[in-house]
């Protein structure tokens, strides 16, 4: 600017005197200066001007996925190298010398760039030129930078309640628009009830707003909804899509799967306020904390959500490698909004990531322990309060008799069975198979198999599940050959049961391949019978004290926790030392195309490191994540919860802040909470939803006017609040809620409410969908059985989520399915009947009332006088067939002895169409 | 037009100029296609690694989301029939003749057909398997077909077949998923999803993508064969079935008569339109339209799906008797929803995994039950179709998930109770008719034992891109962002098969 500045001070001065001349002269000079404004040294904007030309111009074929000529404008360091022309085509601070710059400019399509394309406008050459000039400094993309403390504008007006509606108000203003005024009562009891608990509250809550005419009245409301027990509920069932939690494995057969505890520590993890990074912290690495208690455990199956293929002659290794490339894929988009799954195959085409570093990050998630079982090992098993208390007996035991190191393994082993070798990993089989559907080793007469590289030492055990149906059989355990050292011989009694038990094995030292001999004399030559089948083997430590008094009462509580029936969950558990699996790049993402052995590592351009003494596994990864310097936890989940209360993310793109995502409307504001969050809130998410809630941004009236719908009709400046329709669980919950039927049970294995006969169909899965009885077919939606191949229909006619991977975003449509859900589906016809009842009930004989009434529990407002027509009109039409036509009125209420007449029947066709009003399916 | 539908027609235009009009100015007017969000989807980043052309983007408009729209070029096809055997019916026994297969009937395989080779079944050395058939030649083009089909065989001069197919899938589900939406893997969009979104449905009262299945079980891999992935799901295939509701939640309560319904709907849509009036949201008009639409789809999807009402020249001609769920049925039922305007009809057919662990999947005895249950439907189908004169506009293709061995499988390296062939993925027949694609035409070779592509190999991905191409897509620019990159349905592979094109 200094040019500039001088021209402007020499001017005036030489031509003093003459008004006249003065006035032209300094509007040539202002003309000057504007032309030097935009052509000359104003400093560029590499995010905002330079980048987005790259993007849509360059970088198809010099980025990511090509670098055609050696070229590349991905990251810095590679645009400023050498091209495959031996030179570089950018030379900071040498526009006139660098080869980029050349070629912009030229005329003939063969050799011009963009090549074969339209030619690069005067302004995008001109901020090229000086990008270059002023030295080609990138810039980092605002998602990727630190969370600075952002300053609230100074607004100051009376419709502001608090620093969300200064930063929403500065826009309005920037936009010429103006707030609308707050929604009425009833209104917002319904928006802020249906946001923060998905559900409408109990009548005295939503009596004590109602009737309460002081200002405080919403704060309040607000306060005792976030204290509900079913807050938890409603966020989980955000979460759950995040964490693609589904009731089945997935694939072809796609069987049912026991996860549920891990839906239930979501929602208890909601409900207590868990902080945020300690919610993380425990979903990625809750196993590896010290001493994790099942909670820890159970909430690992965050990862654990991931499909498991039992299908026959399917290759484990390659499901249990997608399953993998989905943990690392899910980490990302659903706690970072980063879509990292680009960079499997070749670095990301516009963001900075490279594609070794995607494997850095899958490193990480390697080195568990599940490896696409169709028992999906590992499992916790959760022991109940007497087992608890015997598994404290045997832990003491072993530690009094042994020692902690012992005591611990043998604890860890009761809960989990592990560490356990997979029988169907075995190899040099003879006589022996891995059976149909990829779980056991069959075992024919003078079968034998290996179990390559076992950890033998100190193990003096062996634990195997297994199942024996032929008698006098005796399995033989050879040290490092088919013939060599016995170490144990085991003769199963026989059961034809699955069964787990241990045997004495002899202690050996080092790890070993173990050959396993089976032997049978009563069997018949030739013959080709299966005689055992084996899940899964453990080498051990037997419990100490042999000799102590009180060994044998030890012993039997040992052997019982080890074979008693308990829920299980999957779970992540970490590979024992002894089977490190190494991780390398997969060229183009091809798993069986190894390249480079990588380490555990984050990318570089987040501009934050690892923390220096962060362990190299999950834990670390759980630290760096939840650290306060971390760019991108803290502004997706602000961005999300915005996004779940008015429709829309700041940044719409939940699942992408990146370069590639639609930019925030109002980065500040996220910027701003997601500082707060962490810094003021401690991570609580109540706090920050209460914010949200109690702006006047929220509480504004959704009522469009040809300005807003001319202006701004996607209300992303937010002049007025938010207008949505309810997403599939808030419509099923408020209607049993509307219907009276809510039950209030929470928790548990998920339900299966009314469904269609011949949903379920799979093939090689006899599975059936069971109706639920009682009030389990009245549960909240986030209990339902989610089966991904086959979800509950009129859920996902509402936009549900498959759950078969992470997803960040519900797309709202609007189609004739969804009518005929609301309108025929049994379950909803069912909750207009029990709503006709409670219309009854509650709104006395006239059937006025009645009706009003009915209004009244949907939308705590007096119906107006022309809707009341309207359906008095609807009533009449009913009554009048169903005078006329008795058997109608007794089928379609379903003989129900309380509405089966021409009243009760005409009653419940108004309750079906009152259920079916925009007003109730929107929230307004 | 009855007053009703003039109403219904402004109001949907109005909702759509609304919606359209927002929707421009949040997307389309943006400089940059930095904006581009999932609800403006187009192609305008550019392929992953291919380049960007000028191509239009196809429109999602969220209030009007299956209305038709015209392809960007111009295609032969305007619907699709996809007829699929679930579980891989043998080429050799049909549609691939190898008198040399014959001769090596019941001798070891030779190693070098095994080695590296891996198999859902076979273990050990299995044994040669001669076909199963008796083939003869075939129309004017001499097109060899075996007697299983003796309906077929009269219609050998107007299909296309492809002898060379060939997958890297060897399982049911994966290698089905391929087949329909790209990828071994679920969570891509099917086919007919991508082609309802790319190109809506000429009938608003029935679904855009229709699916019927037969043989008493879904296939493998489940409705994600018909999922809409990460597309929208208003563009996943919606199951007619032949049992309970047609369309699922399509009849009304038990006890509502239509004039009920009517009444019921019209209260809801006043009520919705003073609603309108207050809070002028045109989703609200939206939803005055949709419940119309349902009214009507109540109507019109049950007539469609209900064949009794077909002459008796029909039933004869394809074999169908109503009230059974069966394929003819089925075949039927697509031919019907098509001429109704329907863009997309899947067929499954369960039952078709010959390996002869059994005598219901012997390919001596139930398959033989199998080939006479699809024979006279599907080759009736062509002929309704060329005489209704809609066989040019409908593009027809008959497939499996993969093909089957020249080996007679040996489970477990025992031998199998009846004859039967494993799952082989190097190459396999499916055909193709209708919708632009060469007559009584033959596309790839397979070597003498029917064991691998020996010219003219095809991927499915050829056959996605193929079918794309007939319908006006170039597949490599019909994408949508979705995890920080432009998807498409043939991923990064597929070749539009010219060589068949007319």
């Amino acid at each position: 600017m200094n040019r500039i500045s001088n021209v402007f001070l020499v001017l005036p001065m030489r031509f003093a005197g003459s008004k006249k001349i003065l006035v032209v002269v300094s509007l040539l000079v202002i003309g000057i200066l504007i032309s030097f404004r935009f052509t000359k040294d104003e400093l560029v904007d590499f995010n905002a001007e330079v980048k987005p030309i790259l993007n849509k111009k360059c970088i198809t074929c010099h980025g990511g996925v090509k670098a055609k000529a050696g070229f590349s404008v991905l990251f810095r360091e590679d645009a400023l190298a050498n091209t495959e022309s031996g030179k570089p085509a950018i030379i900071p601070g040498d526009p006139a010398n660098s080869e980029m710059i050349r070629r912009i400019n030229l005329n003939d399509p063969e050799e011009r760039m963009p090549y074969r394309h339209e030619p690069l406008s005067d302004r995008e050459i001109n901020i090229l030129t000086r990008w270059i000039r002023q030295g080609a400094k990138w810039g980092d993309h605002w998602a990727y930078l630190p969370v600075q403390k952002t300053s609230v504008p100074p607004k100051e007006d009376p419709w502001i309640k608090n620093d969300v509606d200064r930063f929403i108000f500065e826009r309005l203003k920037e936009n010429k628009l103006s707030p609308s005024q707050q929604a009425g009562k009833a209104i917002l009891l319904r928006r802020v009830s249906l946001d923060l608990i998905g559900m409408y509250p109990p009548q005295e809550i939503a009596g004590k707003y109602l009737s309460n005419p002081s200002e405080k009245a919403y704060e309040i409301l607000v306060d005792s909804l976030l204290e509900s027990k079913h807050y938890g509920e409603r966020w989980a069932a955000m979460w759950l899509d995040l964490a693609r939690y589904a009731d089945t494995k997935g694939y072809e057969a796609d069987v049912g799967r026991e996860i549920w505890k891990y839906r239930d520590w979501v929602i208890g993890a909601f409900n207590e306020d868990k902080p945020y990074d300690q919610f993380l912290i425990q979903q990625i690495a809750g196993d590896l904390l010290p001493d994790p208690l099942d909670a820890d455990y159970i909430a690992t199956a965050f990862s654990r959500n991931s499909m498991t293929n039992d299908e026959g002659g399917t290759d484990n290794e390659e499901f249990r490698t997608a399953a993998v490339l989905d943990r690392v894929n899910t980490t990302w988009e659903a706690l970072m909004g980063t879509t990292f799954s680009c960079v499997q195959c070749h670095s990301h085409p516009y963001d900075p990531f490279r594609h070794e570093e995607y494997y850095s990050f899958v490193s990480y998630f390697n080195n568990s322990r599940d490896e696409d079982q169709p028992g999906d090992y590992p499992l916790l098993r959760t022991f109940n309060d007497t087992l608890s208390r015997e598994l404290e007996t045997v832990t003491n035991w072993v530690k009094k008799y042994s020692d902690e190191d012992h005591s611990k393994a043998t604890k860890h082993f009761l809960r989990t069975w592990q560490p356990a070798i997979y029988a169907n990993t075995a190899d040099s089989l003879v006589n022996t198979v891995i059976d149909g559907n990829n779980s056991d080793l069959l075992l024919r007469n003078n079968a034998l198999f290996r179990l390559k590289k076992v950890d033998l030492r100190h193990a003096d055990e062996l634990v195997f599940q297994f199942n024996p149906y032929t008698k006098n059989g005796i399995l033989k355990l050879h040290m490092d050959s088919p013939d060599g050292e016995v170490i144990a011989s085991i003769k199963p009694a026989l059961n034809s049961k699955w069964q787990i038990s241990s045997f004495p094995s002899l202690q050996q030292a080092g790890i070993h391949d173990i050959y396993f001999s089976y032997s049978n004399t009563s069997v018949p030559v030739g013959n080709q019978d299966f005689h055992m089948k084996i899940n899964w083997i453990s080498f051990n430590r037997q419990l100490p004290g042999k000799d102590q008094p009180g060994y044998k009462v030890v012993l039997e509580k040992y052997r019982s926790l080890m074979k008693a029936q308990v829920p299980t969950t999957p779970v992540m558990v970490e590979n024992p030392t002894t089977i490190q699996r190494a991780t390398h790049v997969f060229e183009r993402g091809n798993r069986l195309t190894l390249g480079k052995k990588v380490e555990p590592g984050v990318p570089k351009s987040l501009s934050m490191a690892m923390p220096a003494n962060a362990p190299k596994n999950r834990m670390g990864l759980s630290l760096w994540l939840t650290n306060k310097n971390n760019p991108l936890v803290s502004r997706t989940i602000v961005n999300r919860l915005w996004e779940q209360l008015f429709g829309t993310g700041i940044a719409e793109t939940l699942e992408d802040m990146g370069t590639q995502g639609i930019p925030p409307t109002h980065k500040e504001l996220i910027d701003h909470y997601a500082y707060q969050l962490m810094h003021d809130y401690n991570w609580s998410l109540k706090k920050l939803l209460k914010e949200f809630v109690m702006s006047a941004t929220y509480r504004q009236d959704s009522k469009l006017t040809p300005e807003l719908r001319e202006k701004d009709p996607y209300n992303k400046w937010y002049a007025r609040g938010p207008r949505l329709r309810l997403s599939a669980e808030q419509l099923r919950d408020q209607h049993l809620c509307i219907s009276g039927m809510m039950s209030d049970k929470m928790y548990g294995k998920s339900v299966m409410p009314w469904q269609p006969s011949g949903i379920w169909n799979s093939p090689y899965n006899g599975s059936q969908w069971l109706n639920s009885s009682g009030e389990d077919r009245y549960r909240r939606a986030v209990y339902t059985y989610w089966k991904r191949s086959s979800p509950y229909p009129s859920m996902i006619s509402f936009d549900g989520a498959q759950r078969v991977v992470c997803n960040a975003r519900r797309i709202r449509t609007n189609t004739p399915l969804q009518a005929l859900v609301t309108l025929n589906d049994s379950a909803y016809v069912d909750m207009a009947a029990q709503f006709a009842k409670r219309m009854m009930r509650e709104g006395g004989k006239d059937v006025k009332m009645q009706i009003s009434k009915g209004y009244e529990i949907m939308l705590y407002a007096s119906i107006s006088p022309e809707k009341l027509k309207l359906f008095m009109e609807l009533y009449h039409t009913a009554f009048n067939e169903f005078s006329k036509d008795k058997s109608s009125a007794y089928s379609i209420t379903g003989e129900d002895k309380e509405l089966s007449t021409a009243e009760g029947a005409a009653l419940m066709v108004v309750a079906n169409a009152l259920l079916n009003l925009d007003e109730v399916v929107m929230k307004n | 037009m009855t007053r009703q539908e003039i109403h219904d027609q402004r109001l949907i235009r109005e909702a759509q100029r609304t919606a359209m009009q927002a929707h421009t100015r949040r997307h389309f007017l943006k400089e940059s296609a930095m904006g581009l969000g999932a609800l403006a989807i187009g192609s305008l980043l550019g392929g992953c690694g291919s380049s960007s052309g000028k191509y239009n983007p196809v429109v999602f408009d969220p209030a009007r989301p299956l209305l038709p729209k015209s392809p960007p070029f111009s295609g032969r096809a305007k619907s699709v029939i996809f007829l699929h055997m679930a579980g891989a019916p043998s080429q050799l026994e049909l549609f691939d003749y190898k008198p040399e297969l014959m001769k090596m009937d019941g001798l070891d395989c030779p190693p070098s057909l095994l080695a590296g080779k891996q198999f859902a079944f076979i273990r050990g050395i299995p044994k040669m398997l001669g076909p199963q058939a008796n083939f003869s030649q075939h129309g004017e083009s001499g097109s060899w077909i075996s007697d299983h089909l003796p309906h077929f065989s009269s219609i050998a001069d107007e299909v296309t077949f492809l002898k060379a197919v060939t997958t890297d899938q060897f399982n049911h589900a994966p290698a089905q998923l391929l087949v329909h939406t790209g990828s071994p893997r679920l969570g891509r969009p099917s086919l007919g999803s991508w082609v309802t979104y790319g190109l809506g449905t000429e009938n608003q009262n029935l679904p855009g993508f229709v699916v019927l299945s037969s043989g008493g079980t879904l296939p493998d891999a489940g409705k994600s064969v018909w999922g809409s992935g990460f597309l929208p799901s208003v563009y996943q295939g919606v199951q007619c079935r032949s049992e309970g509701d047609p369309v699922l939640f399509i009849n009304d309560p038990r006890g509502m008569s239509r004039n009920l319904r009517k009444a019921s709907i019209d209260a809801i849509n006043k009520a919705n339109q003073q609603e309108y009036e207050e809070y002028q949201d045109p989703e609200i008009l939206s939803r005055i339209s949709q419940y119309e639409m349902a009214y009507r789809m109540q109507i019109t999807a049950p007539e469609v799906m209900n064949i009794d009402n077909e002459p008796e020249y029909v039933h004869e001609m394809y074999g169908t008797k109503p009230g059974k769920a069966s394929f003819a049925n089925n075949v039927l039922l697509a031919r019907r929803l098509v001429e109704k305007g329907v863009r997309f009809v899947q067929l499954f057919d369960w039952g078709w995994d010959a390996h002869g662990d059994h005598e219901s999947n012997a390919l001596n005895v139930g398959m033989i039950n199998k080939y006479r249950s699809v024979d006279k439907a599907m080759t009736a189908l062509i002929l309704d179709l060329k005489q209704r004169g809609m066989l040019e506009e409908t593009l027809v293709v008959w497939a499996g998930e993969f093909g089957r061995t020249p080996m007679m499988e040996n489970r477990n390296g025992a031998q199998n109770p009846y004859k039967g062939r494993d799952h082989h993925t190097e190459a396999f027949t499916i055909w193709m008719a209708g919708g632009g694609i060469k007559k009584g035409y033959s596309y790839g070779e397979t070597d003498e034992i029917g064991y691998s592509a020996v010219s003219g190999k095809t991927e499915v991905f050829d056959v996605q891109a193929t079918i794309l191409h007939q319908l006006g897509f170039d597949h490599e620019q019909f994408t949508y962002p979705f995890q920080g990159r432009p998807f498409r349905l043939t991923d990064v592979a597929g070749k539009v098969i010219d060589a068949i094109i007319a």
